[in-house]
């Protein structure tokens, strides 16, 4: 096995691991990425809905998602040599009910504080946009400048751009520990190796826990279940990302023509394991029943799989990016609560900045570690 | 059972072969050069090749083209197609309308 | 929820195996396929089965379907069809897609015998329509009554792709060739044997380069391989085909308990991915049971000791029977399996090229490389006697597990003895009667009465004829040689059917004397 040290060890080939190793390696960073699964981006990177979006967003990390909308995304396919499949079509974020319509309001004034163009629509206009709609639609919240991309070919695409930058990927290799050395994180130990580095960005979703428990370092995170089911082929419908207030389900059509859809059953904090994120048994069928209320149109559309991911379920449901001063030489990006692949480039590029230039060009204080008080 | 697995790994340089147009997984059209190609790319597991390319992602589930691709794939890698684990297999088992998957009696 | 104490997935040969010996003490038991018929591939195989009367050798496997759902009837078991079982959780719960609702059950145990799916090749123009997997065109004529093409070019050489060769001539349809990349047969000789004396070409190292055709098939180019499986430039050949048939093996069905979490492994000697278990089929998660294909490809003798054995397993796993019952069971079912698994097809022989029968005889490699036995070759075995008057010739050469000869001939002329691998050999103190009844009852058709003493100058030759139509008595036509070579004229003399035979008639033809030991069929002029 080769030389085990680098300027920079990434925990966790995930789609923010995979790049913040790439926007590293293109400052010119020798970089090592370890993932425990025996494939990249086998956590959340793969099992997710695949929003590029801003609204609905929690203020604190809309920066984020602002900045890569608009300087990442658009450009990423051709930087990456990989057709990430992003589209641009907007996003809607249906309602049924005045409930819902209020809900959504109160979501779109706080993007709209941040500058982001969100309106408010009616259920005309909702289908003015996308024909497909049932007539339970009432009204939406509406971001032309949302979007979907492809999570597996942005997350392979990624690893793929960043191991022909120099990059050594390794697969397989469980992370137990980091080891400070004359108080500084500087190794990480794995099942069977150690390796060292001048930095550690630490991106292991929800096993970060466990990891930064070794350096005495706590993230309030829990895992809840999200599933998804995707369909068969469909001739081309519409491109916006849709997402409801009710969370009833999130989706859309991709590229290549099957409809992506991720939902809950409202068990996803109390589900069961045998060592894989299996699906339950009644998800699926309530995600179809939700979709199906909204558009009628794709019952005949057939299911060809299913699958189910963990969400690293930050307390406050923002992800903690940010260096650890407590631990110097230790970054921490984790925490994403299941809407990470929308930010990860902008993320993955913040992190390069962070190891490179000591600071980042978006303020990222609020997703700092030390956030958590108690409430009184 | 995760194998480490250093994806710096030197592959034989990349030779197209006549028959690289040869459609292997009928239902998403990937032809044999592709999914070579992906090796190169750095896609060394049949998950990956699967996620990078949609190889056994369409009607018929991987049933006809699994084993296909995965010859493919450790004739690439140099290893024998033993070494490869086959992909996750997901419910539901046959293709199913959401109308019908929909409509659960217990 | 509703909850059985057993839920059998798959209502195949093993499926149906494990849910009779469950429901027979007392269980709760339900058995769910998606196809609309049960029985699994047995209503496909209309050849007679090996092995021994406990494994119901002789029978046709259609039957052996019937019987078996005759048994399952009586013992309680339900079974519904049109049932697609499309998940298997946590807990041992399942969704069955049954009409047009999905409906959760769950099981106190579950028997997974999913079975198998066919194995494909690639070659240029593999895509093209009238390329089928064998097992398609079993489906097609023996359960549908449907002629997948008129001319067929077969590719694979296992018992798959030989039998099923075989069922295609029977439904009249012409085999161009049989074609393998592999040096030598794979399948059984005796099914080889079959075809090579009804004409059928044997290209052995050679493989399919090209399906030609446009939007079809019309025609296969095949070419020799070296011993790097390269084509070798020069060595084409083409045939005329509309249907290209693949019998390249089967690959286990076991996605279900990949998804339930089952411990699996990949084992090439299994044909694939299987699930870890124990010897009588319980894998690492607790309750969920396997057997037949699904388990590690086998065939549907085997499939059926492995289901009672899951079936007995299970019943007393949850209390329906008590271990000393269940060891007593299993130790008989394991007897069964261990000689259905003996002989020179046996799993410990795969791979291997055996040169001398367990009785010293060399092996024919004619047999194996072109398909037939070489004429001077077939006198060194036991089953071939030469004695005045009527007699059996019994060109049975391998040690495979069969023995229905023995027990049919009403004067004890044939001995295997104890063990069922051994080759048949004539007694030489009993008398034969020519009653026919081994000819009928040698699943691989490799009996044969003799009687070179019929007529002066010439002998008449009894052998087994399995096609339509029949011809009739004092029919004139061609004696065809074991390599399918027409030899001499010949005269149908007698045409015997019986009840005791199954629709296997006996021809017996007259040839002339010098041909007594070398006309193996019979085609009408």
């Amino acid at each position: 096995m080769g030389n085990r040290c680098a300027d920079v060890i990434v925990i966790g080939g995930g789609i923010i691991g995979n790049a913040a190793a790439y926007y590293l390696a293109k400052r010119g960073c020798s970089v090592i990425v370890l993932e425990k699964s025996d494939h990249l981006g086998d956590g959340g990177s793969s099992r997710n809905g695949g929003g590029v979006r801003q609204s609905g967003r929690d203020k604190r990390e809309l920066p984020l998602a602002m900045y890569g909308i608009k300087n990442l995304w658009p450009t990423l396919s051709e930087e990456l040599e990989t057709d990430v499949e992003y589209c641009q079509d907007g996003n809607l974020r249906l309602g049924k009910t005045e409930e819902h319509m209020k809900i959504l309001s109160g979501l779109a004034e706080n993007a709209q504080s941040c500058g982001l163009d969100v309106r408010m629509i009616s259920g005309e206009e909702v289908r003015d946009i996308c024909p497909y709609l049932s007539d339970e639609v009432i009204g939406a919240s509406w971001c032309p400048t949302d979007g979907h991309a492809n999570p597996m070919l942005a997350t392979l695409g990624f690893y793929k751009k960043a191991r022909e930058l120099g990059v050594r990927f390794i697969t397989g290799e469980e992370v137990t520990a980091i080891r400070k050395i004359r108080g500084k994180a500087r190794q990480v130990i794995t099942k069977e190796n150690v390796y060292e580095g001048e930095n550690i960005i630490l991106a292991a979703g929800l096993k970060s826990r466990e990891i930064a428990d070794t350096v005495g370092v706590d993230i309030p995170m829990q895992p809840a279940l999200l599933e998804c089911l995707v369909t068969e082929a469909e001739p081309e419908m519409f491109g916006q990302m849709l997402g409801t207030a009710e969370a009833d389900f999130y989706g859309h059509q991709t590229k290549h023509g099957s409809f992506v859809f991720g939902g809950s059953s409202n068990f996803e904090g109390f589900n069961k394991d045998n060592g894989t994120p299996v699906n339950s048994s009644i998800t699926a069928s309530c995600i179809c029943r939700g979709i199906m209320k909204y558009f009628p149109s794709l019952s005949d559309a057939k299911i060809v799989r299913t699958w189910a991911g963990w969400m690293d379920l930050c307390a406050d449901k923002v992800p903690v990016i940010s260096k650890m001063e407590e631990v110097p030489g230790l970054i921490l990006a984790c925490g994403f609560s299941g809407h990470g692949f929308g930010i990860a480039p902008a993320v993955g590029e913040q992190l390069s900045e962070m190891v490179v230039d000591g600071s980042t060009a978006l303020d990222l204080t609020a997703l700092r570690y030390d956030r958590f008080q108690a409430k009184i | 059972m995760n194998t480490i697995n250093d994806r710096s790994k030197i592959l034989k340089e990349f030779v197209p072969a006549n028959d690289d147009d040869m459609i292997i997984c009928r239902c998403e059209e990937i032809t044999k050069g592709e999914i070579r190609r992906a090796v190169h790319d750095g896609m060394f597991t049949l998950t990956e090749i699967r996620r990078y390319l949609r190889t056994g992602m369409g009607l018929c589930q991987g049933q006809t083209c699994s084993k296909l691709v995965r010859g493919i794939v450790a004739r690439e890698l140099g290893v024998s197609p033993a070494e490869l684990e086959p992909a996750t297999s997901r419910a539901p088992m046959r293709p199913t309308e959401m109308r019908v998957l929909g409509k659960e009696v217990r | 929820m509703k909850r059985y104490d057993l839920i059998v997935v798959g209502a195949g040969p093993s499926g149906l195996s494990a849910a009779i010996e469950a429901a027979k003490k007392g269980m709760n038991v339900i058995v769910f396929d998606e196809n609309a018929k049960p029985g699994g591939q047995l209503f496909k195989q209309i050849h007679k089965f090996f092995g021994s009367k406990e494994h119901k050798a002789k029978i046709r496997g259609f039957k052996i379907g019937e019987d078996l759902l005759k048994e399952a009837e009586d013992a309680g078991v339900q079974v519904v069809l049109n049932a697609t079982v499309i998940g298997l959780y946590l807990d041992k719960e399942i969704t069955v897609r049954i009409g047009d609702e999905i409906r959760h059950y769950k099981g106190d145990a579950i028997i997974v015998a999913t079975g198998a799916s066919e194995n494909m090749v690639t070659f240029d123009g593999w895509t093209l329509p009238g390329v089928i997997g064998a097992g398609a065109a079993q489906t097609m004529m023996n359960l549908h009554g449907v002629q997948p093409g008129k001319k067929v070019l077969m590719l694979g050489s296992g018992n798959v792709g030989l039998v099923v060769s075989y069922q295609l001539m029977q439904a009249g349809c012409e085999v161009a060739a049989l074609v393998d990349a592999a040096p030598r047969i794979g399948g059984y000789g005796v099914h080889a044997a079959k075809l090579a004396r009804c004409g059928v070409p044997f290209y052995l190292s050679h493989t399919i380069v090209k399906a030609e055709g446009e939007d079809r098939v019309t025609g296969v180019t095949i070419a020799k391989v070296d011993q790097n499986w390269q084509t070798v430039p020069g060595s084409e050949k083409y045939f005329d085909a509309d249907t290209i048939c693949l019998a390249v093996g089967l690959s286990p069905m076991s996605q279900l308990l990949k998804m339930a979490g089952c411990e699996m492994e990949d084992n090439p000697k299994k044909g694939g991915q299987v699930p870890l278990c124990d010897k009588y089929g319980e894998t690492s998660v607790k309750g969920i049971f396997v057997a037949g294909d699904v388990s590690g490809i086998e065939e549907a003798s085997s499939a059926m000791i492995e289901g009672r054995m899951a079936g007995t397993a299970a019943a007393c796993e949850l209390g329906f029977m008590n271990e000393k019952e269940r060891d007593e069971k299993l130790a008989a079912l394991e007897e069964a399996l261990e000689s259905l698994r003996q002989g020179m097809f046996g799993p410990e022989n795969k791979g291997k090229l055996l040169k001398k029968t367990d009785e010293g005889c060399d092996i024919s490699m004619n047999l194996l490389e072109n398909g037939y036995l070489g004429e001077e070759e077939v006198k060194q075995y036991p089953g071939v006697t030469k004695t005045i008057g009527i007699h059996p010739v019994m060109e049975c050469t391998q040690n495979i597990p069969c023995n229905p000869c023995q027990d049919a001939c009403p004067k004890n002329c044939i001995k295997i003895g104890e063990n069922i691998t051994s080759l048949p050999a004539v007694d030489p103190d009993a008398q034969c009667i020519g009653c026919g009844m081994c000819v009928a009852a040698c699943s691989g058709q490799a009996i044969f009465l003799v009687n070179e003493q019929f007529e002066k100058d010439y002998a008449s030759v009894t052998l087994p004829y399995e096609f339509l139509p029949l011809p009739e008595k004092g029919a004139e036509g061609k004696a065809l040689d074991r390599s399918g070579n027409e030899v001499c004229r010949a005269e149908v003399v007698e045409i015997k059917t019986s009840k005791a035979f199954d629709h296997t008639n006996l021809l017996t033809i007259k040839v002339p004397v010098d041909m007594a030991m070398k006309a193996r069929f019979f085609r009408a002029s």
